[in-house]
């Protein structure tokens, strides 16, 4: 996803550790989760030692939702954040009264999405087929906006956080989960040894897809560093931006406000 | 289960959605054809589609209109 713009014209972006034409890595990805959309959760599971349902448990405690508000999540595949926030806010407006909270789940995969409308639909949750890049939604209409584990497989990362800032409104608050970079040499090691070697051949055993598997891992090895990361929303217009690292940066959320 | 009673129909867009889209290229508010199952972005001569009240708001899925 770093971009490289040379003489010829020719500009490009990461797929994991290979460089393809940039107008191709959109259809690429898609073919990533056309390919695990059924098994979406046991990759995650895999990648995070099964975790990763607790760093978005943590995320959502942190996000704090309230009766009332608008959440837009980003890549929100499954819909599970979504169903998360609206609990939450729900149970707020039990105990205080309010309007109901709404979430819209957008994601750019059709079948990721039709994935999540099986698991169940409910009330003041909406689906729509996005590219982060070019949200369909008015300017200044979410309270919150979250993207989870998807802003790595978005080609234009600028772009998506202009956007994401866009749809905010003044006071919204923008939170952002994402594989990072472990915070010590040992973890690193530890964790390259079972990304690089155990994933992708899992992969092959369980969804004969090793290719999939190895540009999921490639893809996380791409992605910024906690702090350059945290200069990308800065310079996207979020102002307040902090990192928290969980499981010893296996995983980082970053959080930004619009003000 | 008479769900399907209580709430809009499946294939139907609902309206509070509707009330914040806009389309992606023109940034302009859409009108819903109902018949078509398309939101229509008349700047931008697109009619996007909508799979199972599933608004697909990607330009290149969506309909060139003529004039």
């Amino acid at each position: 996803m770093s971009e490289t713009q040379t003489h010829d014209q020719t500009r490009t972006a990461s797929f994991g550790f290979k460089q393809v034409d940039w107008s191709q890595k959109a259809g690429m990805v898609k073919g990533v989760f056309d390919s695990a959309a059924p098994k979406y959760d046991l990759m995650n599971d895999l990648m995070s030692f099964g975790v990763h349902r607790v760093w978005k448990d943590m995320m959502i405690t942190k996000l704090n939702p309230q009766p009332g508000e608008h959440l837009i999540d980003v890549a929100g595949g499954t819909g599970d954040i979504a169903r998360a926030f609206l609990d939450r806010a729900d149970a707020v407006q039990r105990r205080r009264g309010g309007q109901p909270a709404s979430a819209i789940v957008a994601d750019i995969n059709y079948e990721m999405l039709q994935a999540g409308r099986k698991r169940g639909l409910r009330d003041h949750m909406d689906w729509a087929c996005v590219n982060a890049e070019c949200l369909p939604f008015e300017a200044a209409s979410a309270h919150a906006v979250t993207i989870s584990f998807g802003i790595r497989n978005v080609t234009d990362r600028a772009a998506a956080l202009s956007e994401f800032h866009r749809v905010l409104k003044p006071g919204g608050r923008f939170f952002c989960l994402e594989f990072s970079r472990p915070t010590t040499r040992a973890l690193e090691k530890m964790y390259d040894l079972w990304s690089f070697n155990a994933i992708p051949q899992m992969g092959e055993w369980i969804v004969k897809d090793r290719e999939s598997y190895q540009y999921l891992v490639e893809s996380i090895r791409r992605f910024p560093i906690q702090s350059a990361f945290a200069a990308e929303i800065e310079a996207a217009g979020f102002k307040n931006v902090k990192v928290t690292n969980f499981s010893g940066g296996i995983a980082a959320l970053h959080t930004g406000w619009k003000i | 289960m008479n769900e399907t009673t209580t709430k809009p129909a499946a294939k139907d867009l609902d309206p509070k959605l509707l009330e914040v889209l806009v389309c992606p290229v023109t940034r302009e508010t859409l009108d819903y054809d109902r018949a078509s199952q398309e939101l229509i972005s008349r700047g931008a001569k697109l009619a996007y589609p909508i799979r199972e009240g599933v608004p697909i708001m990607l330009p290149e899925e969506a309909r060139e209109l003529e004039d």
